[in-house]
């Protein structure tokens, strides 16, 4: 099962950290900008927001461009032999990633509807975007 | 509360730096390197509203190693060092690339 | 004292590399703390020994090694991002000990140590 694979390789890999992390917390917010299959942009992206959040640290995702695509619903990677990372973002709720937003912009661009795979994401204008992007300390962008 | 955005990329050839202009919030900083100078001749840097007072600059080593010729009365010319201290006056960093 | 931490994802043939490079040496030489610099994605190839840049083109490795020895530089290596590229902890001739292999728990630690995160 691809939820519990993920969980126990970042249960090793926080197993690897000994000392206990007395800095102060940073919030952190991931820009999703590719779209699924031909980059591993998303894939690479998601194991670190998962990794962030088995710290106890979750991020904030935002989607943006061709990072709407990893919404959509009914997507099957497997039709072209693609481990389906996308099934892990129903994972996202059970790690605490709640902060999920998406670019109202970028989903009429491509004349998609709010029909994604995973509940609780927020559409936001282009000036919300940006503000609610400026809210956390670090940021990084797939 | 300003970011800085580094844009890497040519407009003329990818979406990064029409995302980081979506992306920008009122005094924040763009800082072109890389390719990102290309984006010196980019109608989205010219679609920048005045408003947003956002402030412009390119690394000058990359916009001279491209032939491209810096009009300081729209962009600052920075150094290494100036990126550097930009990284620190400003609260965060999104890397466009 | 200002902190940074640097997360590399272009490869050493990429001219985005010596960029990195020149800001991260910029900003040590500026006393900025480097607390550390983690390779993620294809960034994870400049541990490779097995990559071979002409002579005459910029050598990152020997950049990295400078820096590692002049100012205790902690080099983290992705071990995923680094498996898919066919470098393995299983095999350590193919990387060079300058670089430590680590998990991604150590991109979360840099996080909170620094001040800045900045990606290259």
């Amino acid at each position: 099962m691809t939820n519990l694979s993920i969980k126990e390789k970042s249960i090793k890999e926080k197993s690897v950290i000994e000392k206990p992390i007395i800095e102060k917390e940073k919030t952190l917010a991931i820009i999703n900008s590719k779209a699924p299959y031909s980059n591993i942009a998303g894939k690479d992206a998601l194991d670190i927001a998962l990794i962030f959040a088995s710290f106890e640290q979750a991020p904030a995702l935002f989607f943006q461009g061709d990072g709407v695509w990893q919404l959509i619903a009914d997507q099957n990677g497997s039709l072209i032999s693609v481990k389906d990372y996308l099934k892990t973002f129903a994972a996202f709720e059970f790690y605490d990633i709640e902060d999920i937003y998406v670019c109202q912009e970028s989903l009429n661009a491509r004349n998609l509807s709010a029909s994604f795979h995973i509940e609780k994401v927020q559409m936001l204008s282009k000036q919300a975007f940006a503000q609610q992007l400026a809210t956390y300390n670090s940021i990084l962008r797939f | 509360m300003a970011t800085l955005h580094i844009v890497r990329q040519s407009a003329f050839a990818s979406n990064d730096l029409a995302q980081c202009i979506s992306s920008l919030c009122r005094k924040d900083t763009v800082a072109l390197i890389d390719d990102g100078c290309y984006n010196m001749q980019h109608s989205l840097i010219k679609s920048i509203d005045s408003k947003m007072d956002i402030q412009l600059h390119v690394l000058a080593k990359h916009a001279q190693a491209r032939a491209l010729a810096i009009n300081e009365t729209e962009f600052s010319k920075m150094n290494m060092e100036n990126l550097v201290e930009l990284t620190f006056s400003h609260d965060r960093v999104i890397t466009w690339q | 004292m200002k902190k940074l931490a640097v997360l590399i994802t272009s490869p050493p043939c990429s001219n985005l590399s010596v960029t990195a490079l020149d800001y991260i040496e910029t900003a040590l030489k500026t006393g900025i703390e480097l607390v550390g610099v983690f390779f993620y994605q294809d960034g994870v190839l400049h541990a490779n020994k097995q990559v071979v840049i002409a002579s005459d083109e910029f050598q990152a490795v020997n950049h990295w090694k400078t820096l590692q020895q002049t100012y205790q530089l902690p080099l983290f290596l992705c071990v995923t991002a680094a498996e898919k590229r066919g470098l393995s902890d299983e095999q350590p001739e193919n990387i060079n000990a300058i670089f430590t292999v680590a998990g991604l728990g150590e991109l979360v630690e840099l996080t909170n140590k620094a001040d800045r995160l900045v990606q290259f």
